[in-house]
């Protein structure tokens, strides 16, 4: 694992070096509020993806939306777009500006963390998709009965929500009832659901996609 | 007594026949091939389990797989049995869903080989019961 703080051409040497040696790069974003949010001389973390991807890191932090860290849904959507996508369209609602070609570029899976339980898979389904890396720290270790009752309900959870969405059921609205009847087969789930059921982040994002409508001869 | 946990919905309780054909006709409109497997041996690094035919490319109907997936367990009706749903897409082109549909009554588990290494180092080994009950020349 690495952070920003190492610099841009370390995060490169490290990406060979880890491929060299059969190692998976994590790479962590300590630091980078520093620079994405400052509104004016920056750089926003969606270019910071763009780098980091062609750096050749495999995972980022990247946003969970609903955690306990900052980030709207359409600004984490433009994230995951230039983590994954082989082709970007212009899409200014997500902070794209013109079209981008990956070609055959590899991806970088994005890193959902912080705040995140499993009373909120419908909503980390819905908001993050199925390629992304859910990492439940203070979700896991903080169940009452232990570690691994913790990483039994996040599992038990996340493969209801799964079967639930692949079975064409409506999740989104569902997932409270979907989790509930998943619970009475799981204990641990049922433990976890009653403890966090209440944990909510819901605030505004100073992260904004800054940008103004381009003036044309048009519009002039 | 073990219950092995591998493929996407390794904890949840094994799905039964009215769920397995939803999920099969998820993976026919996603456009993913299925293929089935067999295997005795359950090892976690063991990705070579036996092909049951040739993956079900374009098929646009779930009973033709849910008949292929019968026809399989009648053949293997002790064995652990898992499907794997290609998905073809460029950039992909991997399995985007696997998981087990059939496993036999009694799952012995693995044993750890612990292996004195130089310097008292150990090196551990996971073996599984399955086979080594198997006496020579009945597994393959």
């Amino acid at each position: 694992m690495i952070d920003l703080i190492i610099g841009y051409t370390a995060i490169q040497s490290i990406a060979y070096w880890a491929r060299k040696n059969d190692l998976i790069l994590h790479l962590h974003r300590a630091g980078h509020s520093t620079y994405t949010r400052q509104k004016n001389h920056g750089i926003n973390f969606r270019v910071i993806c763009k780098w980091m991807r062609m750096s050749g890191v495999d995972h980022i932090h990247a946003g969970t939306v609903v955690g306990k860290l900052e980030g709207d849904p359409s600004t984490v959507k433009g994230f995951y777009d230039t983590l994954l996508l082989p082709t970007l369209k212009e899409n200014r609602a997500i902070g794209l500006f013109f079209d981008m070609d990956w070609a055959s570029l590899r991806k970088c899976l994005p890193v959902a963390s912080g705040g995140i339980h499993c009373g909120q898979m419908h909503q980390l389904v819905q908001l993050l998709g199925e390629d992304v890396v859910l990492q439940f720290g203070g979700g896991t270790i903080g169940h009452p009965d232990g570690i691994q009752s913790g990483a039994t309900a996040n599992r038990v959870a996340l493969e209801a929500m799964i079967i639930a969405r692949n079975e064409g059921r409506n999740y989104v609205e569902e997932g409270p009832e979907i989790l509930k009847k998943a619970a009475k087969d799981c204990r641990p789930l049922q433990v976890a659901l009653d403890l966090w059921k209440a944990i909510t982040f819901n605030y505004a994002s100073t992260d904004t996609l800054d940008f103004e409508a381009t003036p044309t001869k048009a519009s002039a | 007594m073990t219950r092995l946990q591998q493929g996407t919905f390794s904890l949840s309780a094994d799905l039964t026949d009215a769920q397995l054909k939803k999920q099969i006709e998820y993976t026919i409109k996603k456009g993913f091939a299925i293929g089935i497997e067999w295997t005795d041996d359950p090892h976690p690094r063991n990705s070579y389990w036996e092909m049951w035919g040739l993956p079900l490319f374009d098929i646009p109907d779930a009973a033709t797989i849910l008949y292929e997936i019968n026809e399989a367990r009648k053949a293997h009706p002790n064995v652990y049995i898992k499907i794997n749903a290609f998905d073809n897409t460029r950039g992909v082109e991997s399995t985007a869903l696997s998981f087990i549909i059939q496993r036999p009554t009694f799952e012995p588990g693995f044993y750890l080989v612990r292996q004195e290494g130089k310097g008292r180092n150990i090196i551990y080994t996971l073996q599984s019961y399955a086979v080594q009950s198997g006496a020579e020349g009945t597994r393959y």
